[in-house]
C-alpha cells in the first residue's frame, strides 16, 4: 500500500475543486489512502442545495462547463465508492458559515473534523494544497 | 469461458475513461476483458499506467481513426 495522500481543499475556485477532485479520485483508486479536508471557500461548493452554478471560475471553468468533463463532486463520490477516501468538512468553517453536516451533499462528506487532528494524521503521508 | 465487456467512453474527459473501466472492473469475473473505447489521449497513457500500477494485466491499445481501444484483463 502506497503511503496516503492528504489534501487540503480551500479554493472555491472550479479549476481547483477539479484539480482537487481528479487528484483525489485517481490516487484512491491507484491503491493509495486519501484524505480530504474541506474549509474556507471549497465548503460552499459540497453544499447540498446551490443557488445557480455550483462552480464558478476563470477562463478553464467556462471551457470546462463547456465539453463533458467529469463533475468535481461525482468524481468525488466515485473515488469514495471504488477506492478508500474519506473526506472531513472543517468544523471551524461550518461554525463560521452557520452550516452544518446535513447541509452538505449526502454520502459524501464522512465527518466534520478539525485542523490538528488531520495535520496529525498527514505526518503518515504526503500533502498537497488546493 | 471468458468474456469480453466493451465501455463506450469516448467524449468523456480524463480521468472519466478510467472511472468507468475501474467500476466495471467490479462486475466482470477474474480473467474477463474489457474493451475501454476512449478519445482521451491522456487516458491512453494513464490507463496502462494504472494497470500496471495496480496489477491487472494490458491486453493491448490500437488507434482507430479519433479514438483508441484499450483493452485489459482483470487478474485479481
Amino acid at each position: 500500500m502506497t503511503p496516503p495522500l492528504f489534501i487540503l481543499l480551500c479554493s472555491g475556485e472550479h479549476e481547483k475543486i477539479q484539480m482537487a477532485a481528479m487528484t483525489a479520485s485517481v490516487a484512491a483508486v491507484s491503491d493509495r489512502p486519501v484524505e480530504v479536508f474541506v474549509s474556507m471557500n471549497a465548503l460552499a461548493v459540497f453544499r447540498k442545495d446551490v443557488d445557480g452554478q455550483r462552480y464558478s471560475g476563470g477562463n478553464f471553468s467556462k471551457v470546462m462547463k463547456e465539453r463533458n468533463v467529469p463533475d468535481a463532486i461525482e468524481l468525488f463520490g466515485q473515488g469514495k465508492m471504488l477506492g478508500e477516501m474519506k473526506i472531513f468538512a472543517c468544523s471551524m468553517a461550518l461554525d463560521v458559515a452557520q452550516m452544518e453536516l446535513d447541509d452538505l451533499v449526502e454520502d459524501l462528506v464522512d465527518d466534520a473534523g478539525g485542523l490538528t487532528k488531520f495535520l496529525s494524521d498527514a505526518e503518515s503521508g504526503q500533502l498537497i494544497v488546493f | 469461458m471468458s468474456e469480453r465487456t466493451t465501455i463506450d467512453a469516448r467524449g468523456a474527459f480524463c480521468p472519466g475513461p478510467l472511472m468507468e473501466l475501474i467500476a466495471t472492473l467490479k462486475l466482470v469475473e477474474i480473467g474477463d476483458e474489457i474493451d475501454v473505447l476512449s478519445s482521451d489521449k491522456g487516458s491512453a497513457i494513464d490507463i496502462p499506467a494504472w494497470v500496471e500500477k495496480v496489477k491487472h494485466e494490458m491486453v493491448g491499445i490500437e488507434e482507430e481513426g479519433d479514438f483508441w481501444h484499450i483493452v485489459v484483463r482483470k487478474i485479481k
